[in-house]
């Protein structure tokens, strides 16, 4: 078996969100010889493959949870040597103060756990100063704010403020998203990157962090 | 050089386009349609009447005569008295001068009661004061009168309700507690919709209108439609309208089936089957507006969609066109340009029976 046809069965094992499924591929692959870290990737173009299947409505939160679930499972059996020691990336994740949506904040917070961030996520309603304590505190690569009415947006950008005010901005990649935020948007206030959508924020996250 | 257009972007912002980019933009939106919805796209000439539509000289464009539609207003009621945090207008003013205001002044068909919190939780321990606000309001209008108000079942969640988090139970792998959570959330809720709509129509309401259905996920849709079914049963006369939060009901829970269909990933034209089998008696489909993106291309991507809902439809659809929402951009003062133009696109284009 090729090389190719092994990511793709790894690929296929991740789209089928069943960790059974999942741990045989990634044992099959362990067996043929396949390195650890390639595993990974042909797990990981699963997952991406997953979360786009997210966004199209064909497989839904849980699944996704499986799939990460299984992924981990699998990941965990691998003998990873140097690599095995990797730092996982941290992501503070919230919704600013005045706006109690939480469930997109939340399907982020997930898709970034699930791609194998360290996620805290501070809920919603979250006073600005909170984000800059929790970066603070858990030395955070990234935080993630997000808003759903145009009449909170402004938050994104006092937490940015308040990240340079304490001298934190230049440490922390910022990601902004929910309805009203664009791109434009996110150029105008200084943020590091827009995500459309949740599969999106990984990709970004991705780009950004890893 | 070629002429270029006015128009707009997702979030508002004033973009100028020649009609070819314009053309490009459309079939672009259709095609996404088509591609999420797994729905037939539109024709040459569907999108040719979009660039028509588009470039049409005047700021403001209506339909042609004989093709008005009934048009309904869901928070109206404080749409005068609301500032611009609220989405309105900032005039002081009780809500049956809001209601009466949209009736007579507006031109509005039908109308709802609605309580600032609108959200059924919020208004149980309320009640009685809105049978009293709905009894005086039955007594001083004409046009149907429905109480409104979201199902909104994030509320039944902490820190807001009983039952934990199931977005905190997904992020922590307890897949079952999640489940358990949403499940007893979409009970209850059932419940308080049944129990507040017992007393409304007692009171006069002529319906109910259960705004953004969905917007909790599959669980909050599972919830609105068994409430639906529950008072169709209960009130065989009570007028039952059904508004989507959102262009797909998110699969939070992923299981949870209405009368035989699972309900997570379902798009408005599956959505309405439901809707219809539950009891009600209108349904508001929503497509949403991608900020990103330009008007042609939402316009056209909410017509596709719209229109394959309509097509199987058997009750009448009212199309919702609010802020970000059926091509509409995300702003807080939707502009008139292009709300004018999504709205006699949808009308004349798509068949639906009221905005």
């Amino acid at each position: 078996m090729d090389k190719q046809a092994i990511l793709k069965e790894l690929s296929d094992a991740m789209v089928t969100c069943k960790a059974d499924v999942i741990m045989a591929a990634t044992k099959k692959a362990a067996d043929a010889g396949m390195p650890g870290a390639e595993i990974i990737d042909g797990l990981a173009a699963g997952m991406t493959q997953v979360g786009d299947l997210f966004e199209r409505g064909k497989v839904f939160l849980p699944h996704v949870m499986m799939a990460a679930n299984g992924m981990q499972a699998a990941i965990n059996t691998l003998d990873m040597g140097e690599a095995g020691a990797t730092v996982k990336k941290v992501i503070i994740n919230g919704t600013v103060e005045g706006d109690v949506h939480d469930i997109g904040k939340s399907i982020v917070s997930t898709m970034l756990q699930s791609a194998g961030f360290e996620v805290h996520d501070l809920g919603r309603d979250v006073p600005i100063a909170k984000f800059v304590e929790a970066v603070r505190e858990y030395n955070a690569d990234m935080v993630g704010l997000s808003a759903l009415m145009t009449t909170t947006l402004n938050g994104q950008k006092d937490v940015i403020e308040l990240l340079k005010a304490n001298g934190l901005r230049d440490n922390v990649k910022v990601m902004v998203g929910g309805a009203p935020a664009t791109q434009t948007w996110a150029e105008k206030i200084g943020a590091d990157c827009y995500a459309e959508n949740a599969s999106e924020a990984v990709e970004r996250a991705k780009a950004l962090l890893l | 050089m070629a002429a270029e257009y006015a128009l707009r972007m997702g979030d508002g912002k004033r973009v100028f386009m020649s009609k070819e980019k314009i053309k490009e933009e459309a079939i672009a939106g259709a095609g996404h349609a088509v591609d999420y919805g797994s729905i037939p796209d539109l024709s040459c000439d569907e999108i040719d009447k979009i660039i028509e539509i588009c470039i049409m000289p005047g700021k403001s464009v209506s339909v042609e005569i004989g093709m008005e539609v009934p048009v309904t207003h869901d928070i109206g009621t404080i749409r005068l008295d609301g500032d611009q945090g609220n989405s309105g207008v900032g005039i002081p003013s009780s809500r049956l001068i809001g209601m009466m205001m949209h009736e007579r002044a507006f031109g509005a068909d039908t109308m709802e009661l609605g309580h600032i919190d609108y959200s059924y939780k919020a208004v149980k321990p309320i009640v009685f004061q809105e049978c009293q606000a709905m009894e005086v309001a039955q007594q001083n209008m004409i046009v149907p009168l429905f109480y409104g108000a979201m199902p909104n079942m994030g509320l039944y969640y902490t820190p807001d309700g009983p039952y934990e988090n199931p977005g905190d139970l997904l992020k922590a792998f307890k897949l079952d507690e999640a489940f358990a959570s949403m499940e007893k959330s979409a009970a209850h809720l059932t419940r308080d919709i049944v129990w507040i709509m017992q007393k409304l129509y007692a009171s006069g309401a002529d319906g109910i209108n259960l705004d953004t259905t969905g917007a909790a996920g599959d669980a909050d849709a599972y919830a609105a439609l068994n409430a639906v079914k529950a008072l169709r049963e209960e009130f065989p006369d009570m007028y039952i309208e059904v508004g989507m939060a959102g262009e797909n009901i998110i699969g939070m829970h992923g299981m949870l089936e209405f009368e035989g269909t699972v309900l997570a990933g379902l798009w408005p034209h599956q959505q309405v089957a439901l809707a219809e089998k539950a009891g009600a008696n209108v349904f508001g489909p929503v497509v949403n507006t991608n900020t990103s993106r330009s008007f042609p291309w939402n316009l056209a991507r909410a017509i596709t969609f719209i229109k394959e809902c309509s097509k199987v439809s058997k009750i009448p659809l009212h199309v919702d066109v609010g802020m970000g929402v059926g091509g509409i951009p995300m702003f807080e003062t939707p502009p008139f340009d292009a709300v004018t133009r999504a709205s006699k696109a949808l009308v004349e284009m798509t068949g639906v029976d009221g905005l």
